[in-house]
């Protein structure tokens, strides 16, 4: 079972900048864990400290308990997709990768099959400084892919691909997670970072929140949604008579706008009460609190700039 | 390491800027060199187009245009080490392998093998245009025109009667000349590589690099070795020429003063080396942000 583990890890940059502040956390395997901050909370620096790219300045992030550095063939260990990574314009997407096959000692029928899976098998010959952002990035997936690794590691991944590449993405990452789960396997550890938090409330299991570049909250989403406030919304030609019934079962509920909007409800239970009472619906939206609301609580309104979104984020933070 | 090594390779031979390389060393040898054999001035005694055509001292100095690969050279290895912060590929080559200092090695490996093969290609073109300058010699002297078959006593019924033979000795001659500057060429050329490998892992951006490791040695080289020849022999481009020159201390006509030609190697080795040691403990161990 492939484990990473972060102890005490601090990273000072040249200047001064605490970028990571004494951060502990586990990633486990069999399904995807986000890595989540604003700008600036060391999501990065903690990617690249995991990969051996940046040096800690005390603390350590270890794969298996060793030091990637250690790792004898990292290639076959951990896949890395990250931002800043780059390709030279003139060479082809197959020798891109064919360089990295080379000496991680990959047969390059590998290069292929990684160039068939992100979608590429007909681009493999072309030059990738004709590449569109999505291109590349599927590229750096592929490159990451050659050794099958059962770490994977992803900064940012969705930037740059189309709709469809992100849902394509969200699959193949759900589905790579867990692959061999369920047959006697642990499963992948695959981290995901990202600043689309409504699309990795979609993509991921298990979330490590960093803020400050410190641990602001680590464990399951489901678990840390749940304490959230959650509300259903029913539109209905029969309003008042289903908060009066919805008071009658000791549910609070409101009509605002036409809409009735019962805070703290499940779903089940505003859906008993309207079939109890042979109430016609018309629309009925049960929500939990986003993952937006829940990440601003735990970072403390980080990353709102005034002048740029901050009404739009102010928006989430007043969820009906 | 041998993976490293046959990756290095590979990305050489995966863009075209190593052979873009490869031709400047083929068209500057092919253009400069006949143009030289015809040409008044000349490093060795300062008189290419002036001294008998079909001379010793003639091929001399036209295979003398020949060490210029060594600039290319310095590109080559600048290009293999900067090329990588350039195009930001130095994050997947340490991804796959971590240890940067076994990186370098390999890149300082394949940088002297591409140095080598400059050099050969250098001589190669160096010994076609040999062959052509031969052939042309032997025409004009056939043909009455021949300055230099004149000079050298030779009359025109002579020339005719005795074309094979002259074909033959003009042959020996220009050989013996290439084989004497050859192995230095090709040795320092290589070299030079690694001495623009070391230069590129220290400075780490490709046009600084470029512009202070081809500066350096065509401009600084030039004036500190004009005023103190002392410290001049010592530095990269002359340690250079000091292995060319290893048979052929008759032709400097005393004007450069240069060291033995294995000082002229160890010099090399220790410039590349150094930088490059210097490079890997500092630059290369700066976090890739």
């Amino acid at each position: 079972m492939p484990t990473i583990q972060a102890r005490g890890l601090t990273k000072r940059f040249g200047g001064g900048v605490l970028a990571v502040d004494h951060l502990d956390f586990d990633a486990l395997p069999g399904g995807v864990t986000g890595f989540l901050g604003p700008n600036g909370a060391g999501k990065t620096t903690t990617l690249r400290m995991l990969l051996g790219l940046v040096t800690p300045t005390s603390g350590s992030v270890l794969i298996d308990g060793s030091d990637y550095r250690h790792l004898p063939r990292p290639t076959m260990r951990v896949g890395a997709v990250l931002e800043a990574s780059g390709f030279h314009p003139a060479r082809t997407a197959r020798n891109h990768l064919k360089l990295i096959a080379t000496v991680a000692g990959i047969p390059f029928t590998r290069v292929d099959e990684c160039l068939e899976l992100v979608g590429l098998a007909d681009a493999g010959g072309r030059r990738v400084g004709g590449f569109s952002m999505g291109m590349r990035q599927r590229l750096e997936l592929a490159r990451a892919l050659l050794g099958r690794p059962d770490i994977l590691v992803l900064d940012e991944p969705a930037n740059g691909l189309d709709p469809q590449g992100i849902a394509w993405l969200r699959d193949f990452l759900k589905w790579y997670a867990s692959e061999d789960v369920g047959q006697g396997g642990d499963g992948r550890i695959v981290i995901v970072s990202s600043h689309l938090l409504s699309e990795a409330q979609l993509t991921v299991d298990d979330v490590i929140v960093l803020a400050g570049g410190r641990l602001a909250a680590q464990g399951k989403l489901e678990d840390l949604l749940a304490g959230t406030k959650r509300s259903v919304r029913v539109k209905t030609p029969d309003a008042d008579r289903l908060v009066e019934a919805l008071h009658g079962a000791h549910i609070p509920a409101v009509l605002r706008d036409g809409v009735v909007v019962s805070e703290g409800a499940t779903a089940e239970a505003v859906g008993r009460i309207m079939v109890e009472n042979r109430i016609e619906v018309h629309e009925m939206v049960a929500s939990t609190e986003s993952l937006e609301a829940l990440f601003f609580e735990l970072t403390g309104g980080e990353g709102m700039h005034p002048g740029h979104g901050a009404g739009l984020m102010g928006d989430y933070r007043q969820a009906p | 390491m041998i993976r490293l090594v046959e990756s290095e390779v590979r990305k050489l031979w995966t863009v075209w800027s190593t052979y873009v390389l490869f031709g400047i060393v083929v068209v500057i040898d092919l253009l400069f060199g006949f143009g030289l054999s015809f040409a008044r001035g000349g490093r060795h005694g300062g008189t290419a187009g002036l001294v008998p055509h079909g001379s010793a001292l003639w091929f001399a100095n036209v295979f003398a245009v020949l060490d210029n690969a060594r600039l290319l050279a310095l590109v080559l290895g600048v290009l293999i080490i900067t090329g990588e912060y350039r195009h930001k590929t130095v994050t997947p080559t340490f991804l796959a392998e971590p240890r940067r200092g076994r990186v370098v090695t390999a890149k300082l490996g394949v940088g002297f093998g591409g140095g080598l093969a400059l050099g050969v290609v250098t001589m190669v073109t160096g010994l076609v245009l040999g062959f052509v300058l031969v052939a042309l010699k032997v025409h004009s002297c056939l043909t009455g025109f021949s300055r230099g078959g004149v000079q050298q006593g030779m009359s025109q019924a002579l020339c005719r009667a005795q074309h094979g033979v002259y074909f033959v000795a003009t042959t020996h001659t220009m050989w013996h000349q290439w084989t004497l500057i050859a192995p230095g060429v090709i040795l320092g050329t290589g070299l030079f590589a690694i001495y623009g490998l070391g230069l590129g892992a220290l400075l780490k951006n490709q046009v600084v690099a470029i512009v202070v490791g081809l500066g350096f040695t065509l401009v600084v080289e030039t004036i500190v070795t004009a005023i103190w020849p002392t410290i001049g022999e010592y530095l990269p481009g002359q340690a250079a020429t000091a292995l060319e020159d290893a048979h052929r201390t008759g032709f400097n006509g005393g004007t450069v003063q240069l060291l033995p030609w294995w000082g002229g190697a160890v010099m090399l080795v220790v410039y590349g080396v150094v930088l490059a040691f210097l490079g890997t403990s500092t630059t290369l161990r700066s976090d890739i942000t």
